[in-house]
Order: structure tokens, then sequence, then C-alpha cells
């Protein structure tokens, strides 16, 4: 399974809030926290081709052009799968992940997994019956290992096209 | 051996986190951080660590110029037991769901139920109605605490009965809620009351001797030990490889504890005396840690001078300047130091060597005892040495132990770096030419 990570600039490995302008960029590798997915990818047969990223603030103030350009990237790579997440209780880094993750599964039909805490209300509410989001604590929160396997059981699921309902039932919003 | 150690430590976190009583201590406590550390200012002006500051000042102001300052910082310090009380029993209202500033305020007076309000002066007849400071102070802290979660406990039991006067509809809704505590109120006070009495046919006389006796003693005491320390360092940076705040853990756990003995140093200071603890929340702060939890300061020198992969490279600049006013994010998700057994190992022992050595420098007198002054955390390295010791030689140790901290780190941080590199490189030949993506050459038909 080809996976492809959406990130903001502190998963990313670009610096802290202080640093939300960071513009759209991409690579084809795992950077910054992608990294903490290491142990568990075997587990579903998982590789992370590539990481995308953008700046929190930029995206904000460029809401359309970096959606467009997302989704057109993705379509690019066409991984199998991408996670956007994990957002922690950076709510304007859910928000994105929300609303770019459900444009990439309504456009072009790549299953898209995102994960973020409660905390980011805005982006929960925008897409709850129509993205899966995944539940975890917020940063420094108990039960994140849980949720990045988690993120990955229900990539897997989604991209062999297994029956998703209770998974989302007892782990999504 | 980090599955091992999750299976053992997650329910732990987990306890720990979700105990509604050790939340609402560890909370009570931020609830005061603020007036200690305005409060520690006003002290620390009154008392700078410069030779003629005092002189200087008395030459302008006049004699009484430090009592103006001093009657500030004890505002605070002198009634910091009490303050604990209000805090705490707020916090611990919050989480048992019931009205906090109404449990806040029944706890305050539970407490003041138990405290000697009668005071016998010589040369006066009749005793005086008074407070002797040093129940309300750094000594009443455990009662302090005892008592706001008994009476909230108690409070919030016989709310939650329905045990209460209820007012018929159209009544004001603060009306209602004041005859709402009534009873609630009226059983915490009445139990403080039979509890104050039982206490005056014993031998402690008073709940707060019994209670600084046979709890504030013995665990200040097991506290303030090196294996106390150990163990404490150890929790704040092991869970954070879970992706877990260890602090946030530790404290729960070590804030009234530390706390006191923090106090008691500032206590010390301000009234001249010598200084008791070396474990205080400075000496923790300022002499273990540089750039946040980690000592991760050291960690971004190396990265910044000595790693060639880009990605570290301009992690490392990018997180020099919050790393010198103690924030690690960054670092912590970005490099990541969760889920990474490479870093995790100086990122465990960096503290762990810094606070052996630092309390052999200060057992040998090398370094002075901190005086307890609370410091924001976030101040920066130098000034915090300087600040809280009023010792240039403690500035040199920071730096000296920032310099050991970078030898740690360097041969786990240069593995990554290669790790990274190679990474680096393979994308790119991936790439043809380069490993950055480009946005500028997308199609956007049919989206």
């Amino acid at each position: 399974m080809k996976i492809l990570m959406i990130f903001d600039q502190i998963q990313a490995g670009f610096g802290g809030k202080e640093n939300g302008d960071l513009e759209l960029g991409g690579k084809m590798m795992p950077i910054g926290s992608a990294n903490m997915f290491d142990k568990y990818l075997a587990d579903v047969n998982g590789q992370i081709i590539g990481t995308l990223y953008c700046g929190d603030d930029f995206y904000l103030n460029n809401k359309d052009m970096v959606t467009k350009k997302l989704v057109a990237m993705t379509k690019k790579l066409s991984p199998d799968v991408v996670i956007c997440g994990p957002a922690f209780n950076y709510e304007k880094y859910g928000l994105l992940c929300s609303e770019v993750g459900q444009a990439i599964e309504r456009k072009i039909q790549i299953p898209v997994v995102a994960a973020m805490s409660v905390e980011c209300t805005e982006g929960i509410a925008a897409n709850k019956n129509n993205l899966t989001i995944v539940k975890m604590p917020k940063k420094g929160g108990i039960g994140l290992t849980d949720s990045l396997k988690k993120i990955l059981e229900l990539a897997s699921l989604k991209v062999s096209d297994q029956p998703i309902g209770q998974f989302v039932k007892a782990n999504c919003y | 051996m980090f599955d091992a150690l999750e299976k053992t430590m997650m329910p732990l976190a987990e306890k720990l986190g979700k105990n509604k009583v050790l939340v609402a201590i560890r909370d009570g406590f931020l609830i005061t951080t603020p007036l200690i550390i305005v409060g520690s200012l006003f002290l620390l002006f009154s008392n700078f660590p410069i030779p003629g500051w005092e002189n200087f000042w008395t030459g302008i102001l006049g004699n009484q110029w430090s009592s103006w300052f001093s009657n500030v910082s004890g505002a605070v310090f002198d009634v910091v037991g009490f303050l604990s009380c209000l805090g705490t029993a707020y916090a611990y209202g919050r989480e048992l769901e019931v009205d906090p500033i109404q449990s806040a305020a029944v706890a305050v007076v539970g407490f003041l139920i138990l405290t000697p309000m009668r005071m016998n002066v010589a040369g006066v007849a009749d005793p005086l109605g008074a407070i002797d400071l040093q129940y309300l102070g750094t000594n009443g802290i455990f009662l302090a605490l005892v008592v706001a979660i008994v009476s909230v406990l108690i409070y919030a039991f016989v709310s939650k009965r329905g045990w209460t006067i209820k007012m018929p509809d159209g009544v004001p809704p603060a009306v209602s809620k004041s005859f709402e505590a009534l009873i609630p109120s009226g059983v915490v006070m009445l139990l403080f009351f039979f509890i104050r009495i039982g206490f005056e046919f014993t031998s402690y006389e008073t709940v707060h001797n019994f209670i600084f006796e046979i709890l504030q003693t013995p665990l200040k005491g097991a506290g303030n030990t090196l294996f106390a320390q150990i163990i404490y360092s150890l929790a704040c940076t092991v869970f954070w490889f879970f992706g877990i705040n260890g602090p946030a853990v530790a404290n729960s756990v070590f804030a009234p504890i530390s706390k006191v003995l923090t106090m008691e140093n500032l206590n010390a200071f301000q009234a001249g005396k010598e200084l008791p603890n070396i474990f205080t929340d400075p000496f923790s702060n300022f002499f273990t840690n540089y750039g946040g939890g980690g000592s991760t300061l050291s960690l971004v020198i190396v990265m910044v001078i000595f790693c060639k992969s880009e990605r570290i490279k301009k992690l490392g600049k990018l997180s020099l300047v919050p790393g010198i006013f103690g924030i690690n994010e960054p670092i912590i998700f970005g490099l990541p130091i969760v889920l990474n057994p490479i870093i995790i190992i100086p990122f465990i022992l960096t503290p762990t060597i810094n606070l052996l050595l630092s309390t052999a420098v200060t057992k040998l007198g090398i370094i002075p005892y901190t005086n307890g002054v609370a410091l924001p955390w976030t101040t920066p390295i130098g000034f915090s040495g300087y600040l809280s010791t009023g010792s240039f030689l403690a500035v040199i140790w920071q730096f000296l132990l920032l310099g050991l901290g970078c030898f740690i780190y360097y041969p786990f941080i240069k593995t990554l770096d290669k790790q990274y590199l190679k990474e680096e490189a393979e994308a790119s030949i991936r790439k043809d030419e380069e490993e950055d993506l480009s946005f500028d050459d997308l199609n956007f038909d049919d989206l």
C-alpha cells in the first residue's frame, strides 16, 4: 500500500507555530513526524512514498489555490491512500486535513484517512459525515501510539475495499 | 524493549492522567503559579544579587524601601497554602462538575475552621484575634490540599444526592444557586467543626500540626532525595517517547512536594536565612534541562553546526530561537523525538546526567543552592542561572552542561543525520534531479 502524507509545518519538521506562512511543498520521501509510523508500517504492508506540506496560516490565506494544488499533486503521485494528520489539537492544521482530505476523496476518489483530537472542532464539524476522521489525543496526551495504529488500520481497510462501518463507528467522529 | 515499556508505562500514565484528585492538585497549583512568579520578581528586585544594590536604593528611596517590596512578595508567599486550597478546590469542583467557585469558597472556610484564630501575645492580657501566617503559608500546603479534596468531595456528594433546597421557577438563577449550596456547605462546615474539636483532645492539638508531621514532612523528605529526582527526571523524558507530555504526568505526583521544597527556600531567602533544599523547581528547570524537556538546546546546536542533512539543518535553525526560550515542540514532533528509538536515548540520558552532576557540584558547594525565586521556565540559559543563585559560577556551570549535552547528543543525531542523508539522496535519484516536488506544472484538467 503506497501512502502519501499531508502535513503542516510542525509535523513536516519546518519549525513551530511561528512558521505558519511556510509555502506549499513536497518531498518524495517520509519527512518529519512521518517517522512515527515507521514501526507500524510493516504490519499493514505500507510504504510512505512522499510527503506534501503546507504552513497552516498559508493554507488559511490561500485555501482554494492550496486545495486545488494538493489534489492535483495527489492525482499525479497516485498513492493508494492519503493520510491527513495526525493533527493533534492544532486546529488550523485540523481544518486543512478535513477540507483537503474531503476534496481529495470527492474529486479524485483516492481514499483518505484524517486524524485529529476533539479540540479541532471546526475541522471535525466541517466533514465528520463525509470523511473518516480518526479520534486521537491532543499533543502530549495519552494514546498516540494507539491512534497511529488505528490510522494505518483504517487506511488498509479502505485500500482493500473492506467494510469500514464498524471500525468508523468505534474510532472515528 | 519499547513494547514492554509501553505496556507498563501506558496504564500508569492513563491512571495518573485520569485521576481527578491528582489533576485537581496539579491544576490548582497552576492557579497560584502566576502570582508566585510576580511575587518573586518583587522579591528579586529587593534582593538583587549585585553588591551595593541595597545601599543604592536606600540612598534614593529611604530605609523602608525593601519592605514595600516584601509586602507584595509576602502577600503571596505567606498565604501560599491558603491559595493552594482555593485553587485545588476550584479545580476539583470543576472535575466533579459542581459549582467551582462555591467549592473553592467552602474549602477555604473549612481550612480556616481548622486554623487557630486566637494568638497569645506577650504583654497583652487577652488573646488577640489573629491568624499566625505560618498556618497559611508553606507549612499549610499539604493540609490545604487535604481540606480542598475532602470538602469538595463531600460538597459534591451531598449536591449530587439532591439534598439541596430547590427554589420555584422564576427565582433568579444566582439566588437559587446560592440556596442550592446551603445544605452541602453546611455538611462540610459541620464536619470540619467536629474535626477541629476532636483534634483539641489529641497531643497534636491542631490538624495543622498533625498533617504537617505525618504527611508533609515525610513526603517532603522522600521527594528531597536524589533517587526521587532521578525517577522524576526519567518520567519526564521516557513518557515523551510515546508522545505523552512527561512533566504533566510526573507533576501530578511531584508537584506538591516540589512546591513545598521551593517555597521553603523562597521563605528562607526572603528572611535572609540559610537556604534549606537542593531540589527546588528552579534547580530542576535551570540546572537539569536547557531548551525544554530532554535538554534539547544541546541537540539543536549540534543539528545546526554538525549535521549535513538538509532537513535536520533547517529544523535546527528554525528551532534555535524557540529553544533558547525553552520551547521544543518543533523538535518533539518535527524531528521527531516521539517514537524515535535513536534520539530517545540521549533525550533521556542528558537531563539525568545533568541532574547528577548539578547535584554533585551543589553539594560540594561549587554552585549555591537555588533561592527558590520562581522565574518563568522560559527564562533563557545564563539569566536563569544567575537570577536563581546570584552566582556567575552557576552561569558558567550551565554552559558547561549545555556543551556536555552536545557531546552526548552528537553520536546519536549523527546516526540519524546519515540515515536522512541517504534517504534524501535516494529520493533525488528517483526524481532524477532533486527530491523537492514542484507544484508549478500541475495538470488541473478534470478537477
